[in-house]
């Protein structure tokens, strides 16, 4: 990888797109302003001293995707065909969250104006709001997809919860992985599971199991963490030794145990 | 007779493998599923398909091995692809062999109904405004349920 806007000589250059082929590109990125839950309620209810604030604020950010070239200095001066700037008002977090989508068929990507909207409106929302709250944050502007181009396509990783404690471990003591001749009961969560808990796989020693079925192994996993409440949904399926189980299926050493959600191959 | 595999497929070619030197086989139905690019959400521009190796091989032997036990088949043939996967591509081939076409019509509905329901693959859609996995259906449940216990 090398930075485009680089010559050979380590110098700013704009990139020459002449011959690259005319794609279809999108971009969308995204950003929030976090305010005191007063000014939200103001603004939701349109009692700001500035007027609407978030027709003013979308305007904004569809003027600076378009004015981006005058701003970011080696960026092409593009003809989008599309801009859209949607606001989210998000109450349990107290903020206004904004996401711009922009879009073209030419030879280079949108993300730089998809963000310089995402920027500006959550600039512009600033402006609108600072007469009765100077202590607003915005905070992660940033690319969420990006399609077409040579590059191929980006979109942002969902963020996940913090991993879920696994590791064995007892009061006053550290331990790196299990040892070896522990044993123990495998458990994986695949698809949707694992990605809702953070957690591949993990080793539960099974002299621990007070229970030897698969409703003890849970039981056991619901101490180390709360969030394996989640096994007990009536949607999530297991498996023992790759055969489909129940709670009352017996467990023995060395049983690799697979929890997952209802299936949707074909 | 059973395949899970990243590569493409040619059901064509699976099909003249499957009869090639029989003349005992007076039916064959051969089903092949593909990407849409409309789901639960318009626009979709691709999918992960993921499975759990080991079991998926195991759930489809047995899938067939029921079928067999259901209708008197000649032969049976099972694709299904897993990774990343494009609008249009085919995702599952299902081709069924049999002396008379109403058994091979009936076991390959009935194999792709417990696929549906039995085997551990997993849909994840990408769209442009995100991913997504996708829910199971409760038709695809009714479908498979039309075939009794087994």
């Amino acid at each position: 990888m090398s930075l485009t806007h680089l010559n050979t000589r380590g110098e700013a250059h704009m990139v020459d797109v002449a011959d690259k082929a005319e794609t279809r590109r999108e971009a969308r990125a995204s950003g929030y302003i976090t305010m005191q839950p007063a000014t939200l309620a103001l603004l939701s209810a349109g009692g700001l001293p500035k007027g609407d604030v978030l027709a003013t604020a979308r305007i904004a950010g569809i003027q600076a995707a378009k004015r981006t070239h005058e701003l970011i200095p080696l960026c092409h001066m593009l003809a989008l065909s599309k801009v859209s700037i949607d606001f989210e008002i998000n109450e349990t977090e107290s903020r206004v969250e904004a996401t711009a989508t922009c879009r073209l068929s030419g030879r280079t990507g949108v993300e730089m104006e998809a963000l310089t909207a995402v920027s500006v409106a959550c600039l512009t929302l600033y402006d609108m709001c600072k007469a009765v709250d100077k202590d607003m944050i915005i905070g992660e502007i940033k690319l969420e997809a990006k399609t077409g181009g040579k590059s191929g396509d980006y979109y942002r990783e969902p963020e996940r919860d913090s991993p879920i404690v696994t590791g064995e471990y007892r009061s006053g003591e550290v331990t790196v992985g299990l040892r070896q001749d522990t044993p123990c009961v495998h458990v994986k969560c695949l698809a949707e599971l694992r990605e809702r808990l953070g957690i591949n796989e993990l080793d539960v020693p099974f002299e621990s199991l007070k229970e030897q079925t698969v409703a003890g192994l849970k039981a056991i996993l619901r101490e180390r963490d709360e969030r394996f409440f989640q096994l007990d949904d009536s949607r999530v399926l297991c498996a023992v030794n790759q055969v489909m189980g129940s709670d009352g299926t017996p467990l023995t050493a060395d049983d690799e145990v697979a929890f997952f959600p209802p299936v949707t191959g074909g | 007779m059973i395949d899970v595999q990243h590569a493409a497929f040619d059901p064509g070619f699976e099909q003249t493998k499957l009869l090639q030197g029989r003349q005992d086989i007076g039916a064959i139905v051969s089903f092949t599923g593909l990407v849409r690019d409309f789901n639960e959400k318009p626009d979709i521009l691709g999918m992960t398909l993921e499975h759990y190796p080991g079991m998926t091989e195991s759930a489809l032997n047995a899938i067939v091995e029921e079928a067999e036990s259901r209708w008197p088949l000649q032969g049976v043939r099972v694709i299904h692809r897993v990774g990343y996967l494009a609008p249009g591509d085919p995702i599952v081939l299902v081709l069924v062999a049999s002396a008379h076409r109403r058994a091979a019509f009936e076991a390959c509905d009935f194999i792709m109904d417990y696929l549906k329901t039995r085997a551990p693959f997993w849909k994840k859609e990408h769209t442009a405004s995100g991913h997504h996995w996708v829910a199971e259906r409760a038709s695809d449940q009714r479908d498979a349920r039309r075939w009794g216990e087994s």
